[in-house]
């Protein structure tokens, strides 16, 4: 018995994980596409790099090799959630300066938000 | 007295104290309430309502809560459902709400007369919701980005009161807004989701009698995607000619989910799709080939998608796109078959070499031409000839034998393999057995038993029979291992086809075995029409044509013949379709029938016209059972009539007619030998009454005896001649017998017939004279006497000799022209022949005087009887000469008329009064 409930627990983690993993990507393509939009309609110049923004934490794609998968996920996880902070506080700052035309922008950014979200539930 | 003054004293005061509150508040203040107000119930459940009364309504009208009355809708709730629970409060109590309506009301019953209304409440009666079942959602998909989430459930029984449902979810986290249905009560849609995260859905209903929830719904917004169909999707030729290539775009970002996909396509015009299969369009991609197409094809295309692991929707159908494959060679050769018109010539053949053009998917391009061979299989030695032709049949004219044709299909690719015809001297091989025909699903199917030979195909025939057109062949291939197909072709119902089976072998063919059938059969479009070809007595015969191939409709089965008379039942009679003949017997004689006749097909029979006949009133044979006795019976009375007369004649004679002195017997000759030997003068004339000449004689006088005539003894006859000039008359050579009749017709003529012949024998010569009625022509004349009387002859003779040689030359010549012309004209006149020779004899002829007496009764009567002027005249002449015992006729000698006194006394042959035999 606790052995099947030992078997389910693996299997949710690992659904788990890989959900997490799925949103993480689906994150990084929708902000691919997102970030060409937001530079053309925030005005800035789109050779300016966004990797490195300060007070903003990393991920832990720099020391990759150094951490172990533990380290990583963690750093990551703090990384989004400081991301998910910044992102609302952002959207409620511009809420008011997109207009009608920039509403899908809007919902663009929201949905990250949400999706940053939800990878910190995960 | 005292209670009325009191019930007016409560009404004013009632008054008074509303309109004092009006004044007061400007409100009316009720003389209680109920509780509760405007309760909402549950269906079912029990109830009671509470109706208090004012104190001050106690003071003023003596109102006690014993008086109240409640009402639902104006009807009275029965008092046992009352309760008074103190001298101010009622109560009322409904076990069961379903009996309740609205308005419940308050009333009072004022001094137990007046019904007053107190308060009134509105009773709401509803259900509380039930738990949402069937909750399901589904993420469409509506751009790349976009992914909005609808769920439906089902939200139970109606609760007949305002019911609210909210849609709600939740991370385990976060919570999101409700989503509330718009106009409906069953579904909503959250604009957008998240996926990777498990989402919980569930549904919240609620009314004024309470609140459910829907069991929660724990899902992954990814694992319940329908997905947006690939979309520019394209199709390309490939190098071959049986693949396409399709590309497409996918509207879902491969960080979202993977893709698998559905291809399906179809030839234009077709209806039925076929599928690429699944395993092979399982994984992400955005093109495909797809392989095992026809060529020289149009194809339509058509993609979808869903998520790759299967969970969740397929995407709708993409939009549709065609392809054409390229051109390939021809798959196979064209169906071939021949006609063999071997009629024009004993020696050589008509072949109408007939071949079926490809399909497009056996053709696999354009067919520019047909290329046929036909190799004489008798003499090898031969060439084969080859014909180029663009249509789809050849005509050649071939000596009688054995034959192989081959057909090529080109088109731009190459050809097709050769399909080969062999064409027998004769049809010697076995035929197929058992010919049979079944009309199925609209369609004609043929089957047959095959040979016991191996049969390498078959070929069936059949054409439309119609006596409006000509039997068109149409034909197919079928393979040599079945045993029945259906006709392709456009086979019409209610149409005669002649179908013919032919076995093919790899050395020989079969002949045809042949069957007519019907794809649907209908009644006849028309009856027979009856006509009856012999009427009897008691029997008919009927017959009628068949009806033609087009009027029939399908297969005569049978006629049935219905007859009647006016006011008898119909009598039907059924006759085998292959007559066209029937006798009815049995039938009534000398009665009018009517007789139609209906054929029959499978689908029932249609009437002709109406005939009608009559039967005869009587039957063969017996109308001559009747007459053939009764003739008989005739004849044989009329036999012994002639038997008894004939016993009886000498009584019947001597009654009749006196014995006539014979005048052969006379010896006027020999006391009277100055006159002429030969004379005609038939004293039998004056035995007679007049009118009743039978016979005539002739006065011939002969150029020399005209000597022994004194002028004045001719001269009474010149003058009756001339006086009957009009009168035309003639002599025949020999009294008793005209010149057109038979002396046998004279005989039997009449009585005064049957008198000639009695005395004929005793008339010499005679003249007969035919004097037309008044001016009219003569009808018959007499040149000459049929008689043959031996006597008169060697009388004759005897006379001519005595009269000298000339005068018997001229008499015989006389004679002879006249029987001459006798036998050679005899339609011409006596009178006439006569007076042909008239003048050459005129001046011999002078004084000549002929009595000429008819021996005809109309003659009689016309000399006799009618008494025109000239015969007065001839009377009156007559009665000059009779003195002398004789009547003369002169001949009319023109120039030498004689007078009366100068005819010689001669005794001559008188025309007899009646009544007597005047004396000479």
């Amino acid at each position: 018995m606790a052995a099947a409930d030992s078997s389910s627990a693996a299997l949710r983690r690992r659904d788990l994980c890989s959900r997490g993993i799925r949103l993480a990507g689906k994150m990084r393509s929708d902000v691919v596409d997102l970030l060409d939009t937001y530079v053309e309609q925030q005005g800035l110049d789109a050779s300016a790099s966004v990797a490195v923004v300060e007070g903003v934490p990393v991920a832990a794609v720099e020391r990759w090799d150094e951490q172990t998968g533990t380290q990583r996920l963690l750093e990551n996880l703090a990384a989004y959630r400081a991301f998910r902070a910044l992102l609302a506080q952002m959207l409620e700052e511009q809420r008011e300066q997109l207009g009608e035309a920039d509403a899908a922008l809007g919902r663009a950014l929201a949905a990250v938000l949400l999706q940053v979200s939800a990878f910190t539930y995960h | 007295m005292f209670s009325g003054w009191n019930w007016v004293a409560h009404c004013l005061y009632l008054l008074l104290n509303i309109c004092s509150l009006e004044v007061s508040g400007g409100l009316v203040q009720s003389c209680g309430h109920i509780i509760p107000e405007s309760p909402v119930l549950a269906l079912g459940s029990n109830f009671t309502a509470l109706c208090i009364l004012n104190e001050s309504c106690l003071d003023f009208g003596n109102i006690y809560a014993n008086q109240i009355i409640w009402k639902i809708k104006n009807k009275v709730v029965p008092k046992e459902q009352y309760r008074e629970i103190n001298r101010t409060v009622s109560s009322v109590t409904f076990n069961d709400t379903s009996s309740l309506a609205t308005p419940l009301t308050c009333n009072i019953l004022a001094d137990g007369q007046i019904e007053q209304n107190i308060y009134g409440i509105t009773v709401t009666v509803g259900l509380p919701p039930e738990k949402p079942k069937n909750l399901s959602c589904i993420v469409r998909q509506v751009s790349k980005l976009t992914y909005p989430m609808t769920c439906t459930w089902n939200p139970g029984r109606h609760t007949f009161l305002d019911t609210h449902f909210r849609l709600k979810y939740r991370w385990p986290q976060e919570n999101f807004p409700d989503c509330i249905p718009k106009d409906v009560n069953n579904s909503c849609t959250i604009a957008d989701v998240q996926f990777f995260v498990n989402l919980e859905v569930w549904v919240e209903a609620a009314n004024a009698l309470g609140k459910a929830e829907s069991d929660p719904l724990v899902i992954d917004p990814i694992e319940i995607v329908k997905p947006l169909s690939p979309h520019n999707l394209s199709v390309n030729s490939g190098i071959l000619p049986t693949v396409l290539k399709l590309s497409w775009e996918n509207r879902i970002s491969i960080a979202v989910m993977k893709l698998k996909f559905n291809i399906r396509y179809r030839i234009v015009g077709d209806t039925n799709w076929m599928q690429v299969p699944p395993e092979d369009t399982a994984s992400p991609r955005t093109s495909f080939s797809v392989q095992g197409l026809r060529p020289y094809t149009e194809y339509v295309f058509s993609i979808r998608c869903m998520k790759e692991d299967g969970v969740g929707y397929w995407s709708d159908w993409s939009e549709e796109k065609t392809g054409v494959t390229t051109e390939d060679k021809p798959s196979k050769g064209p169906a071939i078959w021949r006609i063999i018109d071997a009629s024009r010539s004993p020696a050589s053949w008509t072949v109408h070499l007939m071949w079926k053009a490809l399909e497009p998917f056996e053709a696999s391009g354009v067919i520019l031409q047909y290329e046929v061979t036909v190799r004489a299989k008798s003499s090898l030695s031969s060439p084969p000839e080859k014909y180029n032709v663009s249509t789809t049949n050849l005509t050649l004219k071939l000596p009688n034998g054995t034959y192989e044709v081959t057909v090529i299909a080109h088109n731009r690719v190459g050809a097709s393999p050769p399909s080969v015809l062999l064409i027998p001297a004769s049809n010697t091989k076995a035929p197929v057995k058992n010919v049979r025909t079944l009309p199925k699903d609209g369609k004609l199917w043929v089957g047959w038993t095959a040979p016991n030979s191996y049969v390498l195909k078959y070929v069936i025939e059949w054409c439309l029979v119609s006596n409006s057109s000509d039997c068109t062949i149409e034909w197919q291939n079928e393979p040599g291992n079945i045993q029945g197909t259906y006709l392709k072709g456009d086979i019409k119902p209610f149409k005669c086809y002649l179908i013919t089976v032919y076995p093919l072998y790899a050395d020989g063919q079969g002949s045809g075995q042949s069957v007519k059938a019907y794809l649907q059969q209908d009644r006849p479009s028309k009856g027979p029409t009856v006509q009856t070809k012999k009427v009897g007595k008691a029997e008919a015969v009927l017959t009628w044509n068949h009806l033609t191939v087009d009027e029939q409709n399908g297969f005569i089965r049978s006629y049935t013949i219905f007859y009647k008379t006016i006011d008898g039942n119909e009598t039907a009679v059924t006759v085998d379709p292959s007559k066209t003949e029937y006798t009815l017997s049995s039938l009534t004689s000398d009665t009018l029938y009517t007789v139609r006749m209906m054929a029959y097909t499978d689908e029932g029979g249609r009437s002709g016209p109406d005939f009608t006949f009559t039967t005869q009133k009587f039957g063969k044979g017996e109308i001559e059972a009747i007459v053939v006795p009764v003739c008989l019976a005739f004849l044989l009375i009329v036999l012994l009539g002639v038997l008894f007369c004939f016993n009886k004649r000498d009584l019947i004679k001597k009654h009749i007619w006196p014995i006539v002195p014979d005048p052969s017997k006379s010896n006027i000759a020999q006391w009277s030998p100055q006159v002429p030997a030969k004379h005609n003068f038939s004293s039998k004339d004056q035995m007679y009454p007049e009118g009743s000449f039978t016979d005539v004689s002739v006065v011939e006088i002969e150029a020399d005896d005209k000597k022994s005539f004194s002028e004045q003894d001719l001269k009474p006859f010149d003058l009756l001649k001339k006086e009957k000039s009009t009168s035309e008359g003639h002599s025949s050579g020999i009294g008793g017998s005209s010149c057109m009749s038979s002396p046998r017709q004279s005989v039997s003529d009449s009585d005064e017939g049957e008198t000639t012949q009695n005395t004929s024998s005793t008339v010499q010569y005679s003249t007969v004279v035919l004097n037309g009625y008044r001016d009219q022509t003569p009808v018959q004349v007499f040149s000459r006497s049929e008689s043959t009387q031996p006597l008169l002859d060697s009388e004759e003779r005897s006379e001519d000799h005595a009269g000298g040689s000339d005068s018997t030359t001229q008499r015989q010549q006389y004679f002879k022209q006249n029987g001459g012309q006798d036998e050679t004209n005899t339609d011409r006149p006596c009178f006439e022949r006569t007076k042909q020779i008239t003048p050459a004899n005129e001046g011999d002829l002078v004084g000549f005087a002929q009595l000429q007496i008819s021996g005809q009764s109309s003659q009689l009567l016309g000399l006799g009887l009618e008494k025109n002027t000239q015969e007065a005249a001839l009377l009156d002449v007559l009665q000059q000469t009779s003195t002398e015992g004789q009547t003369v006729r002169p001949e009319t000698v023109e120039g030498n008329p004689l007078s009366v006194d100068e005819m010689p006394k001669s005794y001559l042959p008188q025309t007899v009064r009646q009544g007597g035999y005047m004396p000479q």
